[in-house]
This record gives structure tokens, sequence and C-alpha cells, in this order.
């Protein structure tokens, strides 16, 4: 060290200083405050010198010496650079106004379709989560019958509730619903509605469930069994803007309701919906008060009528309460020995068929996967017209990286440019969105709303936004980031192998997911007409229906004056819906029944014109003949009989309830459900004060002066009743209404899916023509064909296609299969369709690459070879 | 005209540049700073002073003069503009108005 240079001043202070005083003032400071270590080091000594520069350093922390000066240049400072993002990525949009035009409608119909289809599974998967207890409710439920003929039901009998309550510890609460169809004329001065969607009700339900009451006492909604509670709507119904609360009802002209409260009305994703609801204890009067039997609400464990709902203590084994709750049933009816009883989540109610397996949530998550799919190929066209098209910005690429660019900076720059293009389309997507939501929640029945303050929408769309951002936007900017500057300017990039692979196994993709839409499209479009042309085993073309109410007691003269009007073809009677039966009883006896077997079966009251009315098919035996003795005579169904197990089954003896008689014939196996579900067994039997519904068949063109005679009749007997009829052909559409729209959306979600691949396709080929602008050129020019170009150019394409197709053919085949597995009767799915769709999609692909092929062939060689 | 307050410290700051003979920088308008107000000054308050006078407009400042003791780094000569002379000069006119108008005898009235 030289003696005669004075030690330097301490190091930290200096990087201390370096780092906060202004780069402006460092030098000076730095240099003065040196200076004057060096005086006092003369002056005072090198401790006292150190000491007290720290000091001095230290006074240096002052916002005037640490405010940085405005710089007239640009810094290189983040914002700054992100601006000039923004900035590049605008003009690159502008300038390359179809790509961008091809890339922002994939993003925006792609959003918003798929944010559409998750805004619907959303909503599916919404159902009864609302309520508070929701995870702590179940439904009760019975396994009931044996072999085959065991089936479960989702109503149980009345007293179980009771039971469960009490001698359950588990079991904190229970509710139990059941329609009501006794009570069903309401009216206020001059308002009066028939009201269909009324129950019988536990006044726990509002205790259990989150169904609000507005008016009136939850603790006690009905204060006694002439007390109603109605919904909102329906309190407006009536009332108007009255105030509802304690102003009667009369119900049909017997008996009169005070309206004890009013509940919000119930919400559209709850299970459980009502219009009005009245007291159960009323049902209960009604059945089991003057009853000649024993029955008591405490003892009747045959009448299977009532949903019931178990509030259960958090934390309960489930099968434990089925257990004790099989036991309480056994020891009150203990020739039961077939019925045991299982619970159901609530939540799952909606979703789940009542045994537990999967239901609607198969729909759901072919839609969730679909909208997935969507997203997915709107992503594969934007990372495939921007890694296509990436050669022709390899220059730009260079020069940034000469000038100074990181990678990382480039890689920003490129998901910056991503972003600004999704933003605009998201907001693009909102827009369209918004305009489609009244016909999507046409379409899909629901009653969808884009409520901008609800939280789980944002977290929807958020999801999808961010996903569907980062999926598009790595890949290409990693890709274009990873220029090597020489070798671009050189213009040696022609594209890596692996880069032109890539985007080959993305097309790939796109093309496999739009076969197997078509193929899903065909199968499910064909299942569809299936089901809606299938024989039904009955004859419900034209026909009419509706119930009697008093006309049933003037039968047959309303039958003798309809028959007598023209234009009616036939007139026939029974106890129920053909095209939905809904009674099923298991109070069967027959020879041959083993022990502790029960044969569910649908009875259905008929009179001697039905069979042939329907024109069903009597495959043994004789049909009723209209005599007295008819009513110890029984028509069994071909499922009845194979149930039942039953040989030669006419003439063998059989009984219904407290019925007893003979098997007189044997009718052909006919739909009275949906196809979903097998034919089970039913049984006619002869009961003329039970057949309350009336089937008018008319000739077909003359149905408008046959129901205004129908109405005459009616209003005869019938004054105060507003007259209700229902074609059978319409009813049974209604029974497919969820499969029809399931169909809809399908086709048209898979078109949309189509559509964005064809875009990105055309995208592509467009860009190939273009890059191969000059080829062209020159091979023309050597003598080749405007037919061997088009080949040329829609080769490449058309091979990814076949590919796509091979892939696709054994997916669409499994899934398709695993959806008709929900239908009891179903098509076979045949090689054609794959063909088809295959072909489809050929077809498809070599139209939209050759619109840009045959461009590309015609164009005159000495243009395309004079450019650049 | 604008008139900029001066503060008391800023004034004698500025004056002591002005009275400076040779080149005013940071550590010599400090030590004259100490050896004529006797108060014991950090150097940061100077040169904080010294810039606020810059950005008034009262001084202008060139950089030159490294030496060994700075490492090698520049100094700020600082010298006073027209604006900062005139500032002075009409504090110092206000002050003698201000001194002849006391009346004869007052201050030592005040000053006992």
């Amino acid at each position: 060290m030289n003696p005669n240079q004075p030690p330097p001043p301490p190091n930290w202070p200096d990087k201390l200083l370096n780092w906060l005083v202004a780069p402006h003032l460092r030098e000076e400071v730095l240099g003065d405050i040196h200076e004057r270590f060096a005086l006092r080091m003369q002056r005072l000594g090198e401790r006292r010198a150190r000491q007290t520069y720290w000091r001095e350093v230290l006074a240096y922390l002052r916002p005037q010496f640490i405010k940085r000066r405005p710089s007239e240049y640009a810094k290189p400072l983040f914002t700054d650079m992100i601006r000039n993002y923004i900035k590049t990525a605008w003009r690159n949009l502008t300038k390359n106004q179809f790509y961008s035009l091809i890339n922002m409608t994939g993003l925006t119909v792609g959003l918003a379709v798929g944010l559409l289809i998750l805004l619907w599974v959303q909503s599916e998967l919404s159902f009864d989560r609302f309520h508070r207890q929701a995870d702590s409710i179940y439904r009760l439920e019975n396994w009931a019958g044996t072999g085959s003929s065991r089936q479960i039901w989702t109503v149980t009998v009345a007293p179980i509730a009771d039971y469960a309550k009490k001698q359950v510890p588990e079991v904190n609460d229970a509710v139990r619903i059941s329609y009501n169809g006794s009570y069903t004329l309401f009216r206020y001065k001059d308002k009066l509605f028939k009201e269909d969607n009324t129950f019988f009700t536990d006044p726990s339900l509002f205790p259990v469930f989150d169904f609000q009451l507005i008016q009136g006492n939850p603790a006690a909604p009905f204060p006694d069994n002439s007390s109603v509670v109605l919904t909102e709507t329906t309190a407006k119904r009536y009332f108007g803007d009255e105030n509802p609360l304690g102003k009667t009802l009369s119900v049909d002209d017997k008996t009169s309701f005070k309206v004890s409260g009013v509940v919000r009305d119930f919400p559209k994703n709850s299970s459980i919906r009502a219009d009005i609801l009245l007291p159960i204890s009323l049902m209960f009067k009604d059945r089991y008060t003057n009853r000649d039997d024993d029955k008591t609400l405490a003892n009747d464990f045959s009448q299977f009528n009532y949903n019931t709902y178990l509030l259960l203590q958090p934390g309960a084994s489930i099968s434990s309460v089925a257990e004790k709750l099989r036991a309480i049933h056994l020891s009150h009816k203990p020739d039961d020995t077939d019925l045991s009883y299982l619970l159901q989540p609530l939540p799952d109610m909606h979703l789940y068929r009542a045994d537990g397996t999967n239901g609607g949530i198969e729909t759901v998550r072919m839609f969730g996967i679909i909208a997935l799919l969507i997203l997915t190929i709107a992503c594969i066209n934007y990372v495939n017209l921007s890694t296509a098209r990436a050669m022709l910005r390899s220059k730009e690429v260079s020069m940034r990286k000469i000038v100074g660019a990181a990678r990382s900076q480039l890689f920003m720059q490129f998901l910056v440019e991503t972003a600004l293009l999704f933003s605009l389309a998201t907001l693009l997507a909102l827009g369209l969105i918004y305009l489609l939501l009244p016909v999507y929640n046409q379409i899909s029945g629901k009653e969808l709303v884009l409520n901008l303050l609800d939280s789980q929408l944002w977290q929807v769309m958020g999801l999808t936004i961010l996903g569907t951002l980062a999926a598009s936007s790595i890949y290409p900017a990693l890709l274009l980031s990873s220029f090597e500057p020489l070798k671009a300017l050189r213009g040696k990039i022609s594209a890596r192998l692996s880069d032109v692979a890539f985007r080959k196994v993305l097309v790939v993709t796109q093309f496999a997911v739009s076969v197997i839409l078509i193929a899903g499209t065909f199968i499910i479009g064909k299942q569809l007409q299936y089901i809606r042309s299938k024989e039904l085993g009955y004859d419900k073309t034209h026909v009419f229906a509706f119930f009697m109410r008093d006309m049933g007691k003037h039968y047959e003269a309303v039958k003798a004056d309809l028959l007598n009007q023209p234009g009616v073809a036939g007139v026939t009677r029974a106890s129920a819906n053909i095209v939905q039966l809904g009674e099923q009883t298991g109070d069967t006896q027959w020879d041959g029944k083993e022990q502790g077997e029960t044969m569910f079966v649908y009875p259905v009251a008929i009179d001697k014109d039905f069979v042939p009315f329907f024109r069903m098919k009597l495959q043994q035996g004789a049909n009723f003949t209209g005599a007295v003795a008819d009513s110890t005579r029984f028509i069994l169904n071909e499922a009845a009989v194979k149930a039942a197990r039953i040989q030669n089954p006419v003439g063998k003896r059989f009984k219904l309830w407290d019925r007893d008689g003979t098997i007189v014939g044997v009718v052909k196996d006919f739909h009275f459900a949906s196809m979903r579900q097998k034919i089970e067994p039913a049984v006619f039997y002869y009961a003329p004060d039970r057949l309350n519904a009336i089937y008018v068949k008319t000739t077909g063109n003359e149905a408008e002066p046959v129901l205004a005679a129908t109405e005459r009749s009616w209003k005869q007997y019938n004054a105060n009743y507003p007259f209700e009829y229902f074609f059978l052909d319409k009813l049974f559409d209604n029974l497919y209404r969820v499969e029809q729209r399931t169909g809809t959306l399908f086709n048209l979600f898979a078109s949309i899916a189509i559509l964005i691949s064809c875009l990105g396709l055309f995208g592509l080929a467009t860009f190939t023509a273009q890059v191969r602008t000059r080829e062209i050129g020159v091979r023309k020019i050597l003598g080749a064909s405007i037919a061997e170009i088009i080949q040329l150019l829609a080769k490449d394409f058309i091979r990814l296609v076949i590919i796509a197709i091979v892939i696709a053919v054994p997916i669409a085949w499994y899934t398709m299969h695993q959806w008709l597995q929900n239908f009891a009767y179903k098509i076979d799915i045949e090689w054609w369709v794959f063909g088809l769709a295959g072909l489809l999609a050929v077809g498809i692909a070599l139209l939209t690459v050759s619109f840009q092929s045959i461009k590309a062939a015609l164009m005159n060689p000495v243009k395309s070879l004079r450019t650049e | 005209m604008k008139r900029t307050f001066l503060g008391e410290f800023e004034e004698v700051v500025l004056l002591v540049v002005a009275a400076c003979t040779e080149d005013a920088y940071g550590v010599i308008i400090w030590e004259q700073l100490q050896e004529q107000t006797g108060r014991s000054i950090t150097i940061s308050a100077v040169h904080a002073t010294l810039y606020r006078l810059e950005e008034k407009g009262y001084l202008s400042s060139q950089m030159g003069g490294a030496t060994a003791e700075r490492g090698g780094r520049r100094k700020r000569f600082f010298t006073v503009t027209a604006l900062g002379s005139r500032a002075l000069l009409e504090i110092q006119e206000m002050r003698q108005r201000l001194w002849q108008a006391i009346p004869q005898g007052k201050l030592q009235l005040i000053g006992q």
C-alpha cells in the first residue's frame, strides 16, 4: 500500500449512497464527502473521521437526494416496454387484418359458446346446493321387490318419518312432501285457477330447507288444517297488491283455506318446487278418519306416497340409519322382507338417479367436455396461426435481439400481444353472450342471466379466460422468442421440423374432435328419431284426453253424444294417463308367488273399449266384455306374465289389492313410460267407478269441431271448471323434451366446434398458399396443371384429417356407446355413421382448403413470381 | 416580477457563494459557512440548499476539477446568476431601507 495515499473511507456507506442518491447527484456528493473525509483524517485522525463519516452519509437520507430526475429519454423500464409491446401488437393486428379477423372470430365465438355452456353446467351443478344444511339432508328411498322386479322407490310410507325422528338418534328432523291431487280449484273473489303444482308438507319444511317465509311464522306455518302457504307469485295471482295474509281462498266450492304464510318463490335450481303448500296433517285427516279398516297414520306401512327428507346429524352413518329404518319398518310390517331403505344426498337428487347411478350428470359432463373441446379448438387455431406466421416475424424478433432484447422480454412481448387479442375477444364474447342469452335460454330451457355481480360467474369466466389465455399464449411466445437472430436474418429458420410436427398434431386434434362431434350428432339424432318412431304397442295418433270430473257420472250419455259427432272415431276411458302411468303397487298375489317376493305392477282400470281403441294386440285370451263379471277379470301385459313366471296365464288366479280374480288375457307390451325405462309389469282391471280419464280419437282433420263439441258437453256438467285437455302426441313429446334439448344443443355445439376448426384450417391454408406463391408459379411455368397444384396444396391437410378420423372413431364409438346405455331401448351403432362422419370431415376440410388452393393455382405465374 | 422567498440559510449560502474568491464547490462553501456563522452544519444540508437554489435559478453550476482525495470524482462549481445577484441586492436594499427607518435612539432602547 502506498504510504502517501490516505486510507479510503469506509466502503459500506458509499454503497448505500450509490444506491440511494439520484444518479445525477452521485458524483459530486460522493466526491465532496470523500474530500471532507480526507480533511478530517488530517485534522482529527482516522477514528474520528470514520465516525463522523457515517453520520454525514446518513444525513443524505432525504427525499431531495433520493428523488430521480425525470429523463427526457425513454428508460427501458417495465411499463415503457409494455407500452411498446401493446403498440407493436396493435400494429400487427391492424396490418394483418385477415388473420386478425380469423383469430378474433375463432376466439370470440369459442369463448362465447364455451362460457355459455359452462354457465349451463354451473347452473346444473348448483341444484339444491343453496340450502345451508344441504350436506346433511337426505332423501329417503326404498329398494323393493326381488329379482327382475326389484326397483327403487323415491316415495316412502308416512309413519317412517315419525319413527325415524323418535327412535333413530342420528335423525334430527324429517320432512314429508306429498302431491296434492284432492284440492285443485282455488278461488278468490272472481279469480279462479286450477292449481296443478300443490303439495302437502310437514311444517318442518321451513326449518330444514332454506325456503324463506316472507310472511307467516316459520315455527308454525300452518296454525290449523285449513291453513295454506302460497308462493309470492301465486299470492300475487290471487290478491294482486293486497296483503295476502289472513285472506280466504275457497277451494272446489266445498272448503276454504286461510292464507297463513307467503314463501319466496322456490329457486329455479331447486328440485322441490311448488305453487301452494298445504298442511300434511290435512291429508292424514282426510285419509285416516272414518275408515272401515283399521289403518291409521301410525300403522299404515303399505301406502308409499310420500317424499321423505331426513336431516341427519353431521357425520352420521347413512347405512346405519338405513338399517335402523328397515328394522323399524319390519317390526311394523314383518312380511316386507324384500324392502330396504337407502338415503340419497339432497344435492345428488337432480343429477343422479335414485339409486345413485349417473343420471343428468352424464349430460353435464358431456357438455362440460364439449365446452373444453370448443375452447381447445379455439386455442389451437390461435396457436397454429401464430406459430405458422412466426416466420414472417422472425426479422422483427432478430432485430430486437440484436438491439439487446433478452429472451424473457420477447416472451413477455408475445404474451402481451396474445393478451391484447384476448381482451378484445373477451369483450366481444361478453357482448355476444349478452345477445345470445335469450335464444340460448329458449333452447336449453334454462333461465340463465348474465348477472355481473355474481361472484361465481366471475370465477367461471376468470378461470376460463385465464386458462385459454395461458394455453394459447405460452407456446407461440416460447417459439417466437427462441429464434436465433443470425440464422433468422439470413432466412434460415424455415420452421424447425418439430414445430411443423407440433402444428400437425394440433390440426389432427382439432379434426379428431370435429369427427367425434359429427358422429355424436348423427348417433344422438338417430336415437331420438328411433325413440319417437318406435312401435309403442298402442296407437296414440289424433287422440286427446282429459279428466272428466263430474262428467264421469254421465259417461254413457257423453259417449253417445260424442260418437254422433262427425270426426270422432272412438271414445274410451281409463283410470290413468296411458302415455305415462304413475301409480304403482306391490300388493299382488298369484299362484306360484314365492315367500317374500313382490311384483310391482302398474294397475290401470279400463273399460272394454280401451284395448281396441288403442289398437293394442292381445297375445292370448280375450278382452273385457263389459259385463259385471269383468270386475273379477284381469288382463296382464307380457312383462307382468314374465315377471310372475306364469305358464299359460289365461284362466290362472291373480289378486290385485283385495280384488281376487282370474287372468283373461295377455296384452302385448306397450310403452307407458320413457324409452329410458324398460317396459314394466302392468295390469288392466275393470272398475267403472275409477274410470275418470276419457280418451277421444278424432279422424284427424276435424279436431277443432270435435274439441268444441267436447267443451260444450264439459260445460254442461262442469260449469265452474276450465276445460283442459291434452293431445297424447304432445304429451309424448314432452317425455323426451330433455333428450330433444340435449340433441339440439349438441347439434348446435358440434356445428360451432366444426366451424371454428374450419376457420383455423382456412387460415392455415391461406398462409400455406401465400408462402408457396412462388413455388406454385415456378411449377406452373414448368407445366403443372391446375388440378396438380390443388392436389399439392390439399394433400397435406387431407392426410391430417384422415389421421384424425382414425383416432376419432374409437373414441366416438366408446362415448356414444356409453350415452346409449341410458336408454333401455336403443339403436345399434352402425359403422357407416363413422364413415359418413369421416367423409363429411374430409369434405369440409377439402372445401375449406380448396378455396385457397384454387385461388393460388389460378394465379398468373408472372404475377406471383414478380412478388418481392 | 415574481419574487421567490429566500430563507435565511439560503440567503447565507448564496452570500457565501458570491463572496468566494476561488471556485465555489460543496466543501469550500461548507468550510466558509462554518467559519462565518460558527454553526455546526452537515454537508448534506449545504448540498440540499445549493441544489434548491439552483432549482430556483439563483445559482448555476458546472462540473470539473477532479482530485485524488475525491477518488477522481469531479466537483460541481457554483456561480451566482444574474437573478441571484438581483435577489441579494434587493434584500440588501430592503434591509437598508428598514435600517434607515429606525428612529434615533430606538435601537438602544430595544437593546436594553
